[in-house]
C-alpha cells in the first residue's frame, strides 16, 4: 500500500483502486462505522462521492475502505494556480449547493449534533455562554438539506475528467445550508479572511441567502470547531463565540 | 374546587432539574387554585405590599445587578427598579382584575376576569431586576403564579428580586410558593418551563422569543429594536441632542427602545454635531470608526463584551483613546445596509449618525434601519409639533409599534415617564412585524382570561308609520288643505294613464288650483313600473322642482313615485346599493339617503291591496336588463297617506279579489312573522277580521260603500303591520310566480296561501326563524288566535286551524281564486324547467328572513309542486 497522507489521527493509503483510511487507536470504532454509514447514505442520494467498500481492521486499527478517485484535491489546485482561484471557488460553491439540494432523512440532525458539541465544552465556555449558544441554536429553523459539515477545498477531489467528488463525510448532517456555509467560511477564515469573504459573497449570491442568516450561525459553528480540540485557533474562535443576540 | 383553607405545599427548595421543576409546578397549581379565589381587596393588598417591598430594595438590587452582570449603571438601574415598582403599582392600583370587571345590567352583559394560571417569565440580562419585579407584580395583580427563568449571567440578582416580591406577597397573605424561579437555568429547563406553563412572558433576543413561540403555549414575546431618531430642521436642537444623550447613556444604552441611529437633515447637521460635542459626545475619525466597527459587531452579531459598557471602555477595547467622561461614541456613516456595523442595534452608548438631504430621505433611511433590525419596535422623531405633514409622513412610514415625538426613546418607550398614555411596561410588544402577538406595551390585561357573559336580549322593535294617515270617505280635499298650511307651492302628481284620463287626478288639480298651488302631472306609470319610466318622471320632476309629490294610484303609481322621489332628492344614488339584501334593516351596510329635504310625499291609494301608502317598500324593474330592484327603507315611508274610499269605487272585480287576497296574505304573514309585536299584531288581526267580513261583499257588489271602506282600511292596516313586522315565504314564493309565470301578485299569494300556512304551522319545523324575540315555533298559535278572532270554532286548536284553512280556501273560491297553479294555465314543462331557479330566488327573497320557519330550498320546492298539481299537502313536520 502506498501512503497518500498522514493526518492527526489517521494515515491514508492507496491500495490499487481503493483508498484505505487507517485510524489510530484513539478513534472509537463507532466513529469509523458512523463515517462509513454517513458515506453510504450520502452516496445513495446521488451526490458524487467515493463508493464505500468496507470497514475492517488493519494491524488492530480500524480502517475505512472506499474507492479511489484519481485526481487532485481542490486545495492543491488552488495553491498551484492562484490565478484560477475565482474559477475554483465558483466550482466549489456550485458543488456545495448541489450537495445541499439533496436530502437524506436518516442522517443525523444538525441541531442535535451541534447541541452535543456545545454541551461538551464545559471546560472552555462558561455556562452563560453555552446557554446563549444553545438558545440561539434552538431558535434556528429546522431544515433537512444534506450538509457536509467540513466542506473545504481539501475535501473536494477534482477527478481527471474535471468531475468533483466530496470525501470525508464524518461530520455530515441534515440541516441548514447556511450553517454548512458558515462552517466553510470559518475554515477559510482560519487561513485567509479575504478568501473567506469572497466565498461568502459567492455562496450568498448563488443561493440567494442573506448574509445575516449565515452570520447567525457563526458563533455556533465556532463553538463546534472549538469542540474538535484542535486548539490552534482557540483565541480566534472564542472571539466569534462571545456575542449576544439583539434585544 | 379549592378553598382558601386548603393546604398549599411549598416543598421543592431548588429547581435545578426537570423533575424538580415538574414537582414545583404541581405544587404551584394548588397554590394557584387558592389564589384564584382571592377577591380584589385581598389581591390589591398583596400588590401594594409587594410593590412597596420591591421599591424599598431598589438600591441593593441595582448594585447587585451591575456587580453580577458587569453591565450598566447602578444609578440608572435604581431608576428602573423604582419605575418597575412605583409606576406599575400606580398604573394598575385601581384596575379591576378579579371577578366582575365590567357590567352592563341593562344590556345583559358582563365581563369576568380569571387568572390564566402559571406564567413562565424569561428575564434578560439587560434589565434583570426591574423586569423580574415588573413581571412578578403583574402576576400578583392578576392572581397568577409565576416561575422565573433567569439568564445565567444575571441569575443571582434576578432571583433576589423575585424573592423580595415573593416574601412581601406571602406576608400580605398570598398563598405560599406562587412566585418561584429556576435556580440553575439551562436551555432544557427553560424549554420545559415554557411547555408546562399556561402563558409565556418572554423578554429577550430573537432566539428566546422564537423558542417561546414554538413552545406551543401562548406567548407574549418581544423582539429586538433598532430605533432610528430623525432630527428635522424644525426641531429644538438642544432638546433633541440632550434627549438622545440622556436616553442613550441611560444604563449604558441597554434599554431596547434606545436610539441606535440619528438621522439629521443637512441644513442643521453641523449645528447638531456641535451640540453633541458640546454635551459630551465623541465623534470618531475614520480610522477610529473602523476600529470601533470591528469591535462592536462580530460576524454581524453584537460583541458581548461591549453590551452595557461605558463609552470610553468600548473605545479602549477598540484601541481608541477618548476622554473618560465621553458620554457617547458617534460614528458618522452613510450606509443603512446591514453590512454597515453601525446600522445595527448596539446595546451600548454607541450611536450612528447619518446625513439626510431632505425629510423624505430621512424617513427612507429610518424605514430601512427599522426593517433591518427593529421591525415593530420603536422609532423617534424630533420636529416642531406643528409640522403636521411631516408627523403624518413619519407615522405612515414607520412600521414600529411605538412612535415617539421629541422624546428620549429609552424613557419614552417604556411609557408614563415622558408621555402619560403609553402604559408603563418593561415588555414592549412589537406586533406581527416583530413576530409578536401584541403590539402594545404588555400589562395586566394580557395576563387575565376574560369571560364575557351575555344574556339573551331582544332587539329594540319599532312601529313606524307616516306622520299622518287620513281616512274616511271624502277626506281627500280636507287633507289637501294642509298642503297650503304647510306652505307648499309646487305639487307634482304621479299617476297612471287611466286615472289621469278618467278624471281622477282632476279633483286633486282643481283642489290645488283653489289653494293657489302650482302643479304638474306625470301620468305615464304602467303596471310593474320600470326604471325607464321613473327616469322619465324624474326628468320632468327636476325641471318642475316640486316641494310636494302626490302619488295617486295603486301600488305601481305609488312605487314609481317613491323611486322618482329618491332620484329627485338624491340624484347620485345607485340602485345596486339601495337594493342590497339585509338580515336586519337596522344593521344594513348601506345607509339610505335622507329623504324629504326637497319634497313632501303624499300617497293616495286607489285600490285596496298593496298598502304602499304606509310601507317603506318600493319595487322597480330595469326594462333593459329585466332586473328587479326591491327597495326597503323607512326613508321611503310617505309623509302623508290619504285613504279615501271615493277613490276606490271603480276597482274591477278581478282587482278587488286579487288585492283583497293580497291584504289577507299581508295580514297573516305579518301576524306570524318573527318580528311581529303587540303593536303589529293588533293591526294584523283587525285586518284579517275585516277581510273576512267585507271582501266577499265588496267582490259581490262593487258599489257596497261600507264593504269598500272597510277593505280600504284593512289594506292600510295590513300595510302598517307588514311595514313593521315584514312578511314571509308566502310573498317570496308569490314574487317568483309573478316574475316567471306572470300570475297577478294577489292571485299568486292566494293560490299558495293555505299551503304555506300549514307549512309554517308545524310544531316541529326543520329550522325556525332566527330572531331573539321568536322564542319557539308559534305560528299555529297565532293562526288559531286569528281564527277565533274571526269567529271560527273547533274542539281544539288543531281543528280551529283546519277550519280556518277551509274558511280561507272558501273565501278564495268565492272571489274566484283557482285551486292550483296549473289552473292558471302555467305550462307544466316550463314550470318544471324554471322550478330550480324559482326555488333559489324565492329562498333568497328579502321577505324570507322574517318567516317564522326558516325554509330549506327543498321545502320551497315541495310547496311549489304541491300547489302546482293541487296535491294533498304532505306533513311539514320534521
Amino acid at each position: 500500500m502506498e501512503e497518500v497522507v498522514t493526518r492527526g489521527n489517521k494515515v491514508v493509503y492507496r491500495d490499487g483502486d481503493s483508498l484505505v483510511k487507517v485510524f489510530n487507536d484513539a478513534k472509537p470504532a463507532s466513529d469509523v462505522f458512523n463515517e462509513a454509514l454517513n458515506l453510504a447514505r450520502v452516496q445513495e442520494t446521488g451526490i458524487n462521492t467515493p463508493d464505500p467498500v468496507s470497514v475492517s481492521q488493519v494491524d488492530g486499527d480500524w480502517a475505512l475502505v472506499t474507492t479511489f478517485i484519481p485526481g487532485r484535491t481542490m486545495a492543491e489546485l488552488m495553491d498551484e494556480n492562484p490565478d484560477k482561484e475565482d474559477q475554483y471557488l465558483m466550482q466549489f460553491v456550485d458543488f456545495q449547493l448541489d450537495i445541499h439540494a439533496h436530502t437524506a432523512p436518516l442522517l443525523q440532525r444538525q441541531k442535535d449534533k451541534y447541541t452535543r458539541m456545545i454541551q461538551s465544552l464545559t471546560d472552555v465556555l462558561d455556562a452563560t455562554t453555552r446557554y446563549e449558544l444553545e438558545m440561539r441554536l434552538d431558535g434556528m429553523p429546522n431544515e433537512t438539506h444534506v450538509c457536509h459539515g467540513d466542506y473545504n477545498p481539501s475535501n473536494v477531489i477534482v477527478a481527471e475528467d474535471g468531475t468533483l467528488y466530496a470525501c470525508d463525510w464524518a461530520h455530515a448532517t441534515q440541516g441548514s445550508g447556511a450553517c454548512d456555509a458558515a462552517i466553510s467560511y470559518l475554515l477559510f477564515a482560519l487561513t485567509s479572511k479575504e478568501r473567506a469573504e469572497k466565498y461568502l459573497d459567492l455562496y450568498c449570491k448563488k443561493s440567494d441567502t442573506p448574509k445575516q442568516i449565515v452570520r447567525t450561525w457563526m458563533s455556533i459553528v465556532a463553538a463546534s470547531e472549538l469542540s474538535r480540540r484542535r486548539h490552534e485557533a482557540d483565541e480566534f474562535l472564542l472571539q466569534w463565540v462571545d456575542v449576544v443576540d439583539y434585544q | 374546587m379549592a378553598d382558601a383553607t386548603q393546604e398549599v405545599l411549598d416543598t421543592v427548595e431548588t429547581i435545578d432539574s426537570v423533575d424538580a421543576l415538574k414537582a414545583a409546578i404541581q405544587e404551584m397549581r394548588t397554590a394557584e387554585e387558592v389564589f384564584a379565589t382571592f377577591d380584589q381587596e385581598q389581591v390589591d393588598k398583596i400588590f401594594y405590599e409587594a410593590a412597596m417591598a420591591a421599591n424599598k430594595a431598589r438600591i441593593p438590587l441595582a448594585k447587585d445587578a451591575v456587580e453580577e452582570t458587569g453591565m450598566g449603571v447602578v444609578e440608572d438601574k435604581v431608576i428602573k427598579n423604582h419605575y418597575a415598582s412605583e409606576y406599575i403599582y400606580n398604573a394598575y392600583k385601581d384596575t379591576k382584575t378579579c371577578g366582575v370587571i365590567e357590567e352592563d345590567i341593562a344590556g345583559g352583559y358582563k365581563v369576568i376576569a380569571e387568572p390564566i394560571g402559571i406564567v413562565a417569565a424569561v428575564i434578560p440580562t439587560t434589565n434583570p431586576t426591574s423586569t423580574a419585579i415588573f413581571k412578578c407584580l403583574l402576576a400578583l395583580k392578576t392572581r397568577n403564579g409565576i416561575i422565573i427563568s433567569p439568564h445565567p449571567r444575571a441569575k443571582k440578582c434576578t432571583i433576589d428580586a423575585a424573592r423580595i416580591v415573593r416574601e412581601a406577597a406571602e406576608a400580605a397573605g398570598a398563598p405560599k410558593g406562587l412566585i418561584r424561579w429556576i435556580d440553575q437555568p439551562t436551555l432544557e429547563l427553560t424549554n420545559e418551563l415554557m411547555s408546562d406553563a399556561d402563558i409565556i412572558l418572554a423578554t429577550g433576543g430573537p432566539g428566546m422569543v422564537k423558542a417561546a413561540y414554538s413552545s406551543g403555549k401562548p406567548a407574549l414575546g418581544v423582539g429586538p429594536g433598532n430605533t432610528p431618531a430623525i432630527i428635522d430642521s424644525t426641531a429644538d436642537l438642544k432638546l433633541a441632542v440632550s434627549s438622545i444623550l440622556h436616553s442613550k447613556t441611560f444604563d449604558n444604552g441597554m434599554i431596547c427602545a434606545s436610539e441606535q441611529s440619528v438621522i439629521v437633515l443637512d441644513d442643521i447637521y453641523d449645528a447638531v454635531k456641535d451640540e453633541f460635542q458640546k454635551r459630551g459626545a465623541y465623534f470618531l475619525n475614520p480610522e477610529e470608526l473602523d476600529k470601533v466597527r470591528k469591535t462592536i459587531i462580530i460576524n454581524g452579531a453584537l460583541n458581548a463584551k461591549i453590551v452595557g459598557q461605558p463609552a470610553y471602555k468600548i473605545a479602549e477595547l477598540a484601541g481608541v483613546t477618548v476622554p473618560e467622561k465621553t458620554k457617547v461614541l458617534i460614528g458618522e456613516v452613510e450606509s443603512v445596509d446591514p453590512s454597515e456595523e453601525f446600522a445595527h442595534e448596539k446595546l451600548s452608548p454607541v450611536l450612528a449618525m447619518y446625513h439626510a438631504t431632505d425629510f423624505d430621505d430621512a424617513v427612507a433611511k429610518a424605514e430601512r434601519l427599522v426593517a433591518d433590525g427593529g421591525y415593530g419596535h420603536t422609532s423617534s422623531l424630533y420636529v416642531d409639533v406643528n409640522e403636521k405633514e411631516k408627523l403624518d409622513k413619519h407615522q405612515a412610514a414607520m412600521k414600529t409599534c411605538r412612535i415617539l415625538v421629541n422624546t428620549p426613546a429609552s424613557q419614552g418607550g417604556i411609557g408614563d415617564l415622558y408621555n402619560f398614555r403609553l402604559k408603563p411596561s418593561m415588555t414592549l410588544g412589537c406586533g406581527s412585524w416583530g413576530g409578536n402577538s401584541v403590539s402594545e406595551n404588555v400589562g395586566v390585561k394580557h395576563l387575565i382570561n376574560t369571560k364575557s357573559v351575555a344574556v339573551r336580549q331582544e332587539n329594540m322593535l319599532w312601529y313606524r308609520t307616516p306622520e299622518k294617515i287620513y281616512f274616511k270617505r271624502g277626506c281627500l280635499p280636507t287633507a289637501l288643505d294642509e298642503l297650503k298650511d304647510m306652505g307648499k307651492k309646487r305639487v307634482f302628481i304621479v299617476t297612471d294613464q287611466f286615472l289621469y284620463t278618467s278624471g281622477f287626478s282632476r279633483q286633486i288639480e282643481e283642489k290645488l288650483d283653489q289653494l293657489g298651488i302650482i302643479h304638474e302631472s306625470f301620468w305615464d306609470v304602467a303596471p310593474d313600473p320600470t326604471l325607464q319610466c321613473a327616469l322619465e318622471g324624474t326628468k320632468q320632476m327636476k325641471a318642475f322642482e316640486p316641494d310636494c309629490i302626490i302619488a295617486l294610484g295603486g301600488g305601481s303609481a305609488m312605487d314609481a313615485a317613491k323611486i322618482m322621489w329618491v332620484m329627485y332628492e338624491n340624484p347620485d344614488v345607485r340602485f345596486e346599493d339601495m337594493a342590497m339584501d339585509f338580515m336586519d334593516i337596522r344593521k344594513r351596510i348601506y345607509r339610505f339617503p335622507e329623504m324629504g329635504k326637497k319634497a313632501y310625499f303624499v300617497a293616495v291609494p286607489t285600490s285596496s291591496g298593496t298598502g304602499s301608502e304606509v310601507t317603506p317598500f318600493a319595487i322597480i324593474t330595469d326594462a333593459d336588463t329585466g332586473v328587479k330592484w326591491p327597495l326597503a327603507d323607512y326613508e321611503l315611508l310617505p309623509d302623508m297617506a290619504v285613504v279615501d274610499v271615493n277613490n276606490m269605487m271603480t276597482q274591477p272585480k278581478g282587482l278587488t279579489a286579487a288585492s283583497g287576497m293580497d291584504v289577507l296574505t299581508h295580514a297573516l304573514e305579518s301576524l306570524v312573522s318573527v318580528m311581529a309585536s303587540d303593536y303589529t299584531k293588533a293591526s294584523s288581526l283587525q285586518a284579517i277580521k275585516l277581510v273576512f267580513q267585507y271582501l266577499a261583499r265588496a267582490y259581490d257588489d262593487g258599489s257596497d260603500l261600507e264593504a269598500r271602506e272597510h277593505m280600504a282600511n284593512a289594506s292600510c292596516m295590513a300595510g302598517i303591520a307588514f311595514a313593521n313586522a315584514f312578511l314571509g315565504v308566502n310573498h317570496s314564493m308569490a314574487h317568483k310566480l309573478g316574475a316567471f309565470h306572470h300570475l297577478p301578485h294577489g292571485v299568486a299569494n292566494a293560490v299558495i296561501l293555505t299551503r304555506v300556512m300549514r307549512y309554517n304551522a308545524a310544531d316541529v319545523p326543520v329550522k325556525m326563524g332566527t330572531f331573539p324575540q321568536y322564542a319557539y315555533p308559534q305560528a299555529k298559535e297565532r293562526y288559531v288566535e286569528a281564527a277565533r278572532y274571526v269567529g271560527i270554532q273547533g274542539k281544539d286548536d288543531n281543528e280551529v286551524f283546519e277550519n280556518f284553512l277551509k274558511a280561507i280556501d272558501e273565501l278564495g273560491a268565492h272571489v274566484g281564486i283557482k285551486p292550483t297553479i296549473a289552473d292558471y294555465g302555467v305550462d307544466e314543462t316550463y314550470f318544471n324547467d324554471t322550478l330550480d331557479n324559482m326555488v333559489e330566488q324565492a329562498f333568497n327573497d328579502q321577505c324570507t328572513p322574517a318567516n317564522p320557519r326558516y325554509p330549506l330550498m327543498s321545502e320551497i320546492r315541495d310547496l311549489y309542486l304541491d300547489a302546482f298539481y293541487g296535491r294533498e299537502p304532505s306533513s311539514y313536520e320534521d
